[in-house]
């Protein structure tokens, strides 16, 4: 079991947030969190995080990227848990090899390697994404936990993105706002509305009934 | 408070404390003829000739050296306190060195080392370090973009792969203006004996060759004015290096005299000759209501109005520096340049020439000087500020609608870092003849009374503290983003 959570609730102040939640995540799961801005996802993405730091890689909706660092920096930062910081001071002056060229492969998949020494505040919304993505997909996580992380990447980028994280990541939750790639690439979908779960169900199970009510959730 | 919006609330307050402070304040003209001498003195401009130079050249060549080489020390100095800036002793310290002006390090450091170059170094180095230190700990606190749960243990690589990276041009940036800063500081060492710019400035003043003042600061003007040019990443390494090899008269660093400041110069009289207690009593009671009273009453007032004063001058002045709102910035930029880069002395002076000795000398100097900067702060954010294509072409529409409400919490912030430098400027300018806190440290300094020195220093850096202590808890009450902390219940 990766997530567990039974009656879970929470809320700012008077507001709540998520409110009775009851949500099992086992490994190997691919699960796509659906909804409108507003309706708890953020915040669940975030308490999952919270829950499996050791193991999950998050990415949050507004990134956390470092502007003024090159590309291949903020991809490496997913690694300096792991390294020795003479290491990561090092390599933050002169990029390692190695680690360069791990870098490299990843960014060739995401179309992304002339920019490998872009500063990241020079980039494009989608480009400053798949920077992200790529933090990621550098990491040793077997969890992704992503908020949004393609909602600026057009269909054909985001097709192939999910791909890669497919092969990379053994779980996943994912929010997003698509419901056709969220049937299209997840095993499981759950929609949110009003910090509540409205509908908890296999892709392949989903009715025509089912998708109007994801349709109605993201609206 | 009665207003909805923090920033006004605010503005409110300090405007009625100004409000107070003028109906306090000593702002009388006392000269029969202002206007005279300071004609002579405008008029002369176009004496300006070159038999002089060769004193000029020197004196030039020691100020840059001498604020290039404490700049180097202090940013070093400063990026470590910047570090440790959370613990509180660290804070406390450091508010006290800064909160004392260069000027008074300076005659301290005379004092002990006597007239050279590493008192001269100590006493722009010592308070430099202090005010870079606090202000790169808060560069460091506002570029701070990367996301708290993505950071992890080990603090030193993601302090330099997620801080240090955003905050750099802004440190590069901040240190390049403490330069020029530092370049005005060592220029007005020259009042106290220093071979610097200032040493020339005030003689040629006294003996009345104004010619020969309006060279020195042209000159000074063009330095600051250019310094990108001449002090930049390609030619700051040589700059040093070449510094050091020119600096000569170090002096030595004798013992016995510091040993002898601290435990006999300044412990007061009371102690050092055994008064008796009515004796003792007296001289601190005399100190205390002649002196410290009338010294911190008068500071705060010409502080006060200074700081209001400023805040007028800065909403006036900001748009002739934009690209936004002229097509000559570039004129709004040598004006600017000129008031900032006379040091508020100079402008004092004159000021005292012009009305006689009161406060108003004191308050428009103060205002000219760090109004000018603030404008031209402001101004240089304005012009990265990106505003939509479809964005008002009316100027007075533009400033009020787009521009002011998104730069005015900046304006605050800088109005509040500016506070404690007024306050200092207030305290130093009473070596000028009004009574504040430096007029009282002047005089004690020259009767030799250094014990007396001693306490009023220690009060003004008190003032300056407790001011420090309003400034951040103001800055933290206008800022609107505190995190809202869960319920407790998300993690079981």
């Amino acid at each position: 079991m990766a997530f567990h959570l039974e009656n879970h609730t929470i809320s700012y102040g008077d507001v709540t947030i998520l409110n009775n939640i009851n949500l099992s995540i086992k490994k190997g799961d691919r699960v796509a969190l659906l909804g409108r801005s507003g309706s708890g996802k953020s915040t669940l993405i975030k308490n999952l995080f919270d829950i499996q730091k050791e193991n999950s890689s998050y990415i949050p909706q507004e990134l956390g990227l470092v502007d003024n660092l090159s590309v291949f920096h903020n991809v490496y930062i997913s690694l300096l848990n792991e390294k020795s910081t003479f290491y990561n001071i090092r390599n933050l002056i002169k990029p390692v090899k190695t680690e360069l060229n791990n870098v490299e492969v990843i960014l060739e998949k995401l179309f992304l390697k002339e920019k490998v020494f872009s500063k990241v505040t020079n980039l494009s919304g989608g480009q400053k994404q798949r920077t992200a993505i790529a933090r990621s997909l550098n990491s040793n996580k077997s969890i992704l936990l992503a908020d949004e992380p393609i909602s600026a990447l057009d269909e054909n980028l985001s097709q192939i993105t999910m791909d890669i994280l497919d092969d990379k990541f053994e779980t996943i939750v994912c929010a997003l706002h698509n419901v056709e790639i969220a049937l299209k690439n997840f095993d499981r979908v759950i929609g949110l509305s009003n910090g509540c779960i409205v509908l908890d169900k296999k892709s392949c199970e989903i009715t025509q009934e089912d998708t109007s009510t994801l349709y109605d959730v993201c609206k | 408070m009665m207003f909805a919006n923090k920033n006004v609330n605010v503005s409110f307050i300090f405007i009625v404390v100004g409000i107070i402070s003028f109906i306090f304040a000593d702002l009388s003209i006392s000269t029969l003829h202002p206007f005279l001498e300071t004609s002579r003195f405008f008029g002369s401009i176009v004496d300006i000739n070159l038999k002089n130079a060769d004193y000029i050249l020197e004196a030039l060549l020691n100020t840059i050296t001498i604020a290039i080489i404490a700049i180097f020390i202090s940013s070093i100095l400063g990026f470590l306190f910047a570090i440790v800036f959370k613990n509180i002793i660290v804070r406390i310290s450091l508010a006290f060195t800064r909160s004392i002006h260069e000027l008074f390090w300076a005659l301290i450091f005379l004092q002990i080392f006597g007239l050279n170059t590493l008192s001269a170094l100590l006493a722009i180095i010592i308070p430099y370090s202090a005010i870079l230190g606090k202000v790169y700990a808060e560069i460091l606190e506002e570029n701070d973009t990367f996301p708290d749960e993505l950071r992890g243990k080990d603090k030193i690589s993601y302090f330099i792969y997620t801080k240090v990276p955003d905050a750099f041009p802004h440190l590069v940036a901040y240190t390049l203006y403490r330069f020029e800063c530092a370049l005005r500081s060592t220029a007005i060492l020259g009042f106290v004996g220093v071979i610097t710019l200032g040493y020339h400035l005030s003689s040629f003043f006294n003996q009345g060759y104004y010619s020969d003042v309006w060279l020195i600061l042209i000159v000074f003007y063009i330095v600051i004015a250019t310094i990108r040019y001449w002090f930049n990443k390609y030619t700051f390494i040589p700059a040093i290096i070449a510094s050091f090899v020119y600096l000569k008269d170090w002096g030595e660093l004798s013992i016995d005299n510091l040993i002898r400041f601290f435990t006999s110069d300044i412990v007061p009289a009371p102690f050092k000759y055994d008064y008796s207690l009515d004796k003792t009593i007296n001289w601190f009671s005399n100190l205390f209501f002649d002196e410290i009273i009338v010294g911190v009453f008068n500071t705060i007032v010409v502080t006060q109005l200074s700081l209001i004063f400023t805040a007028f001058f800065a909403l006036l002045f900001f748009p002739i520096v934009s690209k936004k709102f002229t097509k000559i910035p570039f004129l709004g930029h040598i004006f600017l340049v000129v008031l900032r880069s006379t040091p508020e002395y100079m402008l004092a002076y004159i000021f005292l020439q012009l009305f006689g000795p009161s406060m108003l000398p004191a308050a428009l100097a103060l205002m000219l000087h760090n109004g000018a900067i603030i404008s031209f702060l402001i101004g240089n954010q304005i012009n990265v500020m990106e505003l939509r294509e479809d964005s008002t072409n009316k100027k007075i529409e533009l400033y009020f609608y787009e521009v002011l409400p998104r730069i005015y919490s900046q304006f605050l912030a800088f109005l509040f870092y500016r506070w404690e430098i007024i306050m200092r400027e207030s305290a130093i300018l009473g070596i000028l003849g009004v009574a504040t806190l430096g007029f009282f440290i002047d005089s004690a300094i020259a009767d030799f009374r250094l014990d007396k020195m001693f306490l009023l220093l220690l009060v003004t850096a008190f003032l300056n503290i407790v001011i420090d202590i309003i400034s951040k808890k103001s800055r933290d009450y206008l800022k609107v983003d505190k995190p809202t902390s869960s319920c407790g219940c998300s993690l079981k």
